[in-house]
């Protein structure tokens, strides 16, 4: 009987990174499409294959794990320097989007009128939805961490609870973007001032929505028993996207919204 | 475990409470002031159409607040 003399995982074949790979050319290549040539055919393809790639990939990694006891401690720690170092890809991400602001908020230009806000801008007054918004992150910080407190007491109930709260904050952060944007008095076509502030919030508001769906992937797992009371990385990687999200949101309206405005 | 739900129910969801009516309260006394204002160069750029739609409404274009290069669209400025 062949046996592995080794804690790792040697993964089987798998079609999925090559489907990604295929995705993430086609929405590239389809995005330039859409916006030069008016066909929208590529992208859709792209974006398709991408739900689907992801769909099937982390289904895969789930029953290895959960299922097939794959995930050793070793293989759990190189999975979460994985998860440390994408957070950390995504916080240059963002910092670019940061440099970008100040850059153009600190010597404005006289294109602008000299000052920030540019004359003709009304900001959005930090002190009404964007602190609800502050408030809302921030509670979901701590119900997500009651979460992870009650995984690891073996407390099932209080840990779909929370769970459930924190995504209901999730979303209803989300809910109150949207309807900022709706009502906002401009746009991103609106130089300097609307392009950093609708690019950044808007790549932001696209992590809360990664970050809510994750969510609800372990609240689904948790409902299914996948979880221990000593194993649930997928948890704890989900939390940790969680809390970048709130940082990230913390930064912003701080810079943006208030220094901003 | 317990420490957080205190947590939770007593400070985070309370905090939340309070500024959802801090902000429906400001939304109410704000008045209807609509910046009549002069079409800027710099701002409402259209160097080049928007993918959708008429190319000249963004994603988000709300008629009632906001000022396109032909003016408001809602007759209601």
């Amino acid at each position: 009987m062949a046996h592995q003399a080794h804690a790792y995982h040697m993964v089987d074949p798998s079609p999925w990174p090559i489907t990604g790979a295929t995705a993430a050319l086609l929405v590239t290549s389809g995005l330039a499409a859409w916006f030069h040539f008016n066909s929208m055919i590529l992208i859709l393809m792209g974006l398709t294959l991408l739900l689907l790639t992801m769909y099937q990939w982390w289904r895969d990694i789930i029953r290895e794990s959960t299922f097939q006891g794959h995930h050793t401690l070793p293989v759990q720690k190189s999975l979460r320097y994985g998860m440390i170092l994408f957070i950390t890809s995504e916080v240059f991400f963002f910092l670019g989007f940061f440099w970008a602001f100040y850059h153009s908020s600190l010597a404005p230009t006289p294109e602008l009128g000299g000052l920030w806000p540019p004359t003709g801008i009304t900001p959005l007054d930090p002190f009404e939805v964007p602190l609800l918004n502050t408030a809302v992150l921030l509670a979901s910080g701590i119900t997500v961490t009651w979460a992870h407190h009650s995984l690891m007491e073996g407390q099932r109930k209080e840990a779909i609870q929370s769970l459930f709260i924190t995504v209901l904050l999730g979303l209803y952060f989300t809910a109150l973007q949207a309807t900022e944007y709706y009502e906002s008095p401009f746009t991103i076509a609106d130089g300097a001032y609307g392009s950093t502030f609708f690019v950044a919030t808007g790549f932001h508001g696209l992590h809360v929505i990664i970050g809510s769906t994750f969510l609800i992937v372990c609240l689904l797992r948790q409902t299914q028993y996948h979880f221990t009371s000593n194993h649930h990385f997928g948890f704890e990687a989900a939390a940790w996207y969680w809390h970048f999200v709130d940082v990230v949101w913390l930064f912003l309206y701080v810079s943006i919204y208030w220094w901003g405005s | 475990a317990r420490t957080w739900k205190i947590l939770s129910f007593v400070v985070s969801l309370p905090g939340v409470g309070v500024c959802m009516l801090n902000a429906r309260l400001k939304m109410q006394q704000r008045s209807h002031d609509s910046p009549e204002f002069v079409t800027y160069f710099h701002l409402c750029i259209r160097t080049k159409a928007l993918s959708w739609n008429d190319g000249n409404h963004t994603l988000f274009h709300n008629p009632h607040s906001y000022l396109l290069p032909t003016g408001y669209e809602d007759s209601g400025h």
